[in-house]
């Protein structure tokens, strides 16, 4: 039966397993066994290994393809002119030990 | 010391790098005090205490490393005590960003009067949540998947000998491939952040913004740096396919960072910034 199950496509037997191993105990005895006696798992280990390669690439793919959206679209919002210098900005209570500005601060402050 | 350990247990040596990371600590908070209070040589204090600390954690591990991999101490639960331990490292962690969240929170669901009580303050520029904020989400979910890749990697193990070498070749690959993608991560918060059209020292909205992304931005660097000790690890082969605790609380700090990611952009970049 469990063979029968796991001839069935990625994403439902990913379900079945779950049942075929609630009748079939003696196949996947216990957490702790399939971790330290892992050989049982290899099959499925090599397949989900394929699985999440096959996921890594298109998820990398995808932050590629987004990232040279962002980059070659229009980027850099105007800052409004003459910003009001609300009190609660720009707070300056002692210099800093290494000088006027802080880390990842525009010189032009 | 007998020949034959009669218990599972591993009873540690004497080692001097509890003592020397301790005086790297001390030496950073009060070379750290001193340099920020301006005080004469503080600097070069702080850096001391730093270097200390590095040092402590290079030979500290390493030596663990050693009684783990070459002298075989790690036993089931001997493990089982790492895992406590470190599940205890990340709940600590997540208590630091839950403090964070909270000082965040605290200030912008009620703003104050001084600041036009409205959220983000004004005079604020804030940056948009779905240009690079989203892609490093992104970034941060693609290297999850990785780490399970690397994961399935390590349990599927060489069975087959006519696929060792494809399987050891790759291997190594997938975590590289992990850490490049992390990098980007910081590669573009950096970028991010000098761009940024507000400063930590622009109330409090710069003092929450950076204190929670600043630190979660550090965790992604110690992260990387773990997946990368693992990396080397991996190629040296100290793990197999029923023994490597190492990569697993890797993968589970990188999963970590990632969920705080995703609630730092959905409640500071996009709720926080509309």
């Amino acid at each position: 039966m469990a063979g029968f199950l796991r001839s069935n496509s990625l994403i439902s037997s990913a379900i079945f397993r779950v049942s075929a191993r609630s009748h079939a105990p003696a196949a996947r005895p216990s957490a702790v066994f399939t971790r330290f006696f892992a050989t049982a798992h290899e099959h499925d280990d090599a397949e989900e290994m394929q699985k999440w390669r096959n996921i890594s690439i298109a998820a990398i793919i995808a932050c590629t393809a987004l990232a040279i959206y962002n980059f070659s679209g229009e980027q850099h919002h105007e800052a409004s002119e003459h910003p009001i210098e609300y009190s609660y900005l720009h707070i300056r209570n002692k210099e800093f030990p290494w000088g006027p500005n802080g880390l990842f601060e525009h010189k032009e402050h | 010391m007998s020949v034959s350990q009669k218990h599972p247990y591993h009873l540690v040596d004497p080692s001097p790098w509890p003592l020397l990371g301790s005086l790297g600590a001390l030496a950073s908070t009060i070379g750290g005090v001193m340099y920020m209070h301006s005080f004469a040589e503080g600097g070069t204090l702080l850096s001391l205490g730093l270097g200390m600390i590095l040092y402590t954690m290079f030979v500290w591990w390493r030596d663990v490393i050693r009684e783990s991999t070459y002298e075989g101490h790690h036993t089931f639960v001997v493990q089982l005590g790492l895992r406590y331990g470190m599940i205890l490292f990340i709940v600590s962690e997540v208590m630091s960003f839950l403090a964070f969240f909270w000082a965040f929170f605290h200030s912008s669901l009620a703003p104050t009067v001084e600041i036009g009580a409205i959220w983000p303050p004004k005079g604020i520029d804030v940056l948009n949540p779905w240009g690079i904020p989203f892609l490093n989400t992104l970034i941060l979910l693609s290297s999850g998947a990785a780490v399970t890749w690397a994961h399935h990697a390590i349990l599927a193990g060489s069975k087959k000998q006519a696929v060792y070498a494809l399987v050891a070749t790759r291997r190594p690959s997938d975590y590289r491939g992990n850490f490049l993608i992390t990098s980007f991560f910081t590669g573009f918060q950096g970028m991010e952040y000098v761009e940024a059209p507000f400063t930590i020292s622009d109330g409090i909205y710069g003092s929450t913004f950076f204190l929670a992304t600043g630190f979660h931005g550090f965790h992604v660097i110690i992260g990387t740096i773990f997946l990368i000790i693992c990396a080397i690890r991996q190629y040296l082969g100290h793990f197999t396919q029923t023994h490597h605790f190492g990569f697993e609380a890797a993968a589970w700090y990188r999963h970590f960072v990632d969920v705080v990611w995703l609630f730092l952009f959905v409640s500071i970049y996009w709720w926080g910034g509309n």
